[in-house]
């Protein structure tokens, strides 16, 4: 193939990504085995609420159900596209103290026990930790998004009450996640590290592990007519380029989020033009804790020198080749409903003119007291996967051109979570997803004081403040603008400073119909809708 | 015989229980435990609920008394329970067993049909362009890492006739012709390589054989040139090429991890690097045991490989 033609069809391949949306369709049809891609094996098997990995959620989700859902066809999650899931209608009291779900009637388990409102208050008594609930979880990575609800009550089979300590209108947002799926009462949470008995769609057939997962049908499901599928297999292919084969093949039906870079589906395009690609914001960041604890960067303005040091426009050309976009703390517009725009982010530190940036760097670090004859040294900790590797080595690039000696530590993955918990480090290049674009899901998790995922230990009482208001803020443009105070704050401050949004290229063929990417890695892999037209 | 063969067992025995505590202690020095990823799974680390699994899992007994306990459960027959998917260890690795056997058997195969014809023409037209030509043959599979080879072709395939071997285990019961593609494929990236190291290894012993008297009384007396080379001289030449093929068929078992990866296939080099990168102790220790036992077996049956092909060769009475 000549090189005029590869850059063509390359060029091609780049027009022909476009933004999720539903494709015009013709009427769903029956039948059919979807094929999906699957990266590593179920680390905890079923059990969502155990675990924050998507490897997890991805082939689980279709055995489950949530009380409410996303939309499935919209690709922007917003309160306003989330719909009944086991939930028929819910209403909240006027004062957002009370949140009231009446369940579906006639859902029935897998197993054939009927589904009743104990097991809603089972599992979300579970996942708070209430005094009063009947099971604990071994690990419990969401407990803290349920930390506002005072009590659950069931005042019959088919009704449940989140009672609130103080409104919290995310509430919804985060029952509508992919991690919150109603479990059933009469099974231990153990059991789903093994197997899964959910209402979803979808009944697990097999787990050959290491290999693939299976679904069948459930012909019992309580949407009538759905799914569409006979079934679906899920095949674990640990090395990329083989993944992408067998998809390009026709060994697979579609990939899996967060897989397909820029330049794979570039290739990809260029070998199967027919190939649909879907350019989606996964909620996944990259960002720098920053040890606020120790010096140097407990020093406000040495944080704020390193977070002018590195340009974050040459962050997303360098190192994503373009497949990510610059933003604050939460998702930028347009995928995002509470980020900071590219506009509003102008004169933030990092995201002015390069160079005027890195000169008032190297003037707060003089301040500080360093200098050519005194330079910063830090070390700069990540994991080891090439991933993480490009980011640290790109920061510790431009660190150098502002005069601050950055050295690389790997660090292994069993060892990454202890040495960040443990704030064994100096400046650490992280990668962050989140499981709903809600502030309450990210801004207490990453910011509070005192939160175990606040790993740079950065408090502010000023910070804490607004978290709280914008939590309890029921009109939803006043607690925009809350939000977007709290950004700038947090950039100015540079509590975490953020380097980019992760842009993912979902890769699926156009056989495949209703499967449309949502703007998150976690919440949109029910497959109750999904069909095959060939 | 008898006594030859069960000193080697005896030895045997001693180098598994050496094994297993070398492979015991270096897999708890490594950093990290099997409740440290689960906690990564998590994104985040809480100390009290940590200790509760470690109790869970007998993890925070001592070295010494969980090692006791190991070798216990294995004399009676339980090989323990994976941590990872809380499944017995057995249950898991023995599926596993078959496909990475078979996989060695195809590629050892491979690389002795291809390297012993091909050393034994490279040697009897020493210094012609045949012999040039499959010197560079050879040189090339040494060269190439069989995973690069495996990577190659699967992209050429799938560049070339939209097709790649299945990415699914196949089962031969299932379709014959379709799982020997998938298992002849990797046989092939692998089995190149090694037959390189064979092809080599037979054409400098064939040589030296080549140049003994008896060859020479056997070509004065008549017989011919072929029945010369493959009876006379190969017979002789063949023993240290035979340690070879063992070797590479018990380096296979345990160094198929690419090559599984690559192609996909459920075996035990594959799942044997998760359960490391797990730190799921019960099944790294059962693979590694099993590996070597395997090591063990080949050597041992290599051995008595060697006086059936060469009579001189009498093991203790």
């Amino acid at each position: 193939m000549s090189a005029f033609l590869a850059f063509a069809l390359a060029v091609t391949a780049v027009n022909a990504v476009r933004p999720p949306a539903a494709r015009a369709t013709p009427a769903p049809r029956r039948g059919g085995i979807l094929r999906l891609m699957l990266r590593e094996d179920l680390p905890q098997g079923f059990a969502i609420h155990e675990t924050a990995t998507n490897s997890t959620v991805w082939p689980s989700l279709p055995c489950f159900n949530n009380l409410v859902t996303f939309q499935p066809l919209k690709p922007v999650e917003r309160p306003d596209t989330i719909v009944g899931d086991l939930a028929e209608r819910w209403a909240w009291t006027s004062d957002y103290r009370a949140l009231t779900f009446t369940l579906r009637r006639h859902v029935r388990w897998h197993d054939g026990q009927p589904l009743t409102a104990k097991d809603v208050k089972y599992t979300f008594d579970m996942v708070r930790e209430a005094p009063e609930a009947s099971a604990r979880l071994r690990i419990n990575p969401r407990k803290d998004w349920y930390a506002a609800v005072e009590a659950i009550d069931v005042p019959d089979p088919y009704t449940v009450t989140f009672r609130l300590r103080r409104p919290q209108p995310s509430l919804l947002m985060m029952l509508a996640s992919g991690y919150s799926p109603v479990y059933p009462a009469h099974i231990a949470p153990a059991e789903f590290r093994t197997r899964c008995v959910g209402t979803g769609p979808f009944r697990l057939k097999e787990w050959r592990k290491g290999e693939y997962v299976e679904y069948v049908r459930n012909p019992e499901y309580f949407v009538p007519g759905r799914p569409y599928l006979d079934g679906l297999r899920y095949v674990v292919i640990a090395e990329r380029g083989t993944r992408f084969a067998a998809l390009q093949a026709g060994q697979l039906d579609a990939a899996m989020p967060a897989e397909g870079t820029r330049t794979i589906v570039e290739q990809l395009k260029a070998a199967a033009p027919r190939m649909v690609v879907s350019e989606i914001n996964v909620g996944v960041n990259d960002n720098l804790l920053l040890n606020t604890k120790r010096p140097p960067f407990n020093d406000v303005q040495v944080r704020r020198a390193l977070s002018l040091a590195v340009d974050r426009r040459a962050y997303v050309r360098a190192v994503h080749q373009g497949g990510a976009v610059v933003g604050a703390a939460l998702s930028p517009p347009p995928t995002g409903a509470w980020g900071l725009s590219a506009a509003d982010l102008e004169g933030l530190p990092g995201y002015g003119r390069p160079a005027d940036d890195k000169a008032r760097a190297r003037k707060l670090l003089a301040d500080a007291g360093y200098g050519p004859g005194r330079p910063l040294r830090v070390e700069v900790a990540t994991r080891a996967i090439s991933l993480y590797v490009d980011f640290a080595s790109f920061v510790i690039n431009e660190l150098r051109q502002v005069g601050i000696d950055g050295t690389l530590r790997q660090v292994e993955t069993a060892q990454w979570h202890p040495l960040v918990t443990r704030r064994e480090f100096e400046i650490a290049a992280n990668l962050t997803g989140l499981g709903v674009d809600d502030p309450d899901a990210n801004l207490y998790e990453n910011y509070a004081c005192g939160s175990p995922r606040n790993y740079g230990d950065y408090c502010d009482d000023q910070v804490m403040q607004l978290v709280e208001q914008q939590s309890r803020e029921i009109d939803p443009k006043k607690r925009l603008a809350i939000v977007w105070q709290i950004q700038r704050k947090l950039e100015a401050d540079a509590a975490r400073p953020m380097m980019g949004w992760r842009l993912d290229y979902f890769a699926q063929w156009p056989y495949v119909r209703n499967l449309v990417p949502h703007h998150s890695a976690y919440n949109w892999s029910r497959m109750q809708d999904v069909w095959l037209d060939r | 015989m008898r006594r030859y063969v069960a000193s080697r067992l005896g030895v045997a025995v001693l180098t598994l229980f050496g094994m297993s505590v070398v492979i015991f202690v270096l897999l708890r020095l490594a950093p990290g435990n099997i409740v440290d990823i689960l906690f990564a799974t998590g994104g985040y680390v809480n100390e009290a609920e940590k200790r509760l699994i470690m109790t869970e899992l007998g993890l925070d007994r001592p070295i010494w008394a969980q090692y006791l306990r190991w070798i216990a459960d294995v004399v009676s027959g339980d090989l323990g329970k994976s941590y990872r998917y809380d499944l017995p260890a057995w249950q898991l690795v023995k599926p596993l067993i078959p496909v990475t056997v078979e996989l060695a058997l195809i590629s050892t195969a491979i690389a002795a049909l291809l390297g012993i014809p091909t050393g034994v023409i490279s040697a009897v037209r020493q210094d012609s362009a045949l012999d040039h030509a499959l010197r560079i043959f050879s040189l090339a599979g040494l060269s190439m890492p069989s995973f690069w080879l495996g990577m190659v072709i699967i992209l050429a395939l799938v560049a070339w006739i939209g097709w790649i071997p299945p990415v699914t285990y196949v089962s031969p019961a299932a379709n014959l012709p379709l799982h020997l593609v998938q298992f002849l494929l990797p046989g092939l990236a692998v089995g190149y390589r090694s037959s390189a190291l064979i092809m080599r290894l037979t054409r400098s012993a064939l040589l030296e054989v080549l140049r003994e008297d008896y060859i020479r009384t056997a070509r004065a007396k008549g017989q011919s040139g072929p029945a010369v080379i493959w009876r006379h001289a190969l017979a002789n030449a063949i023993l240290p090429v035979v340690t070879v093929v063992g070797i590479e068929f018990a380096f296979l078992i345990g160094g198929l991890v690419v090559t599984e990866t690559v192609f996909n296939l459920p075996g035990v080099a594959r799942f044997l690097v998760q359960a490391i990168l797990w730190r799921d102790y019960p099944v790294v220790q059962n693979l590694v045991m099993f590996i070597a036992i395997v090591v063990i077996l080949t050597n041992l049956g290599v051995d008595l490989l060697y006086a059936w092909l060469d009579p001189r060769i009498r093991y203790a009475k």
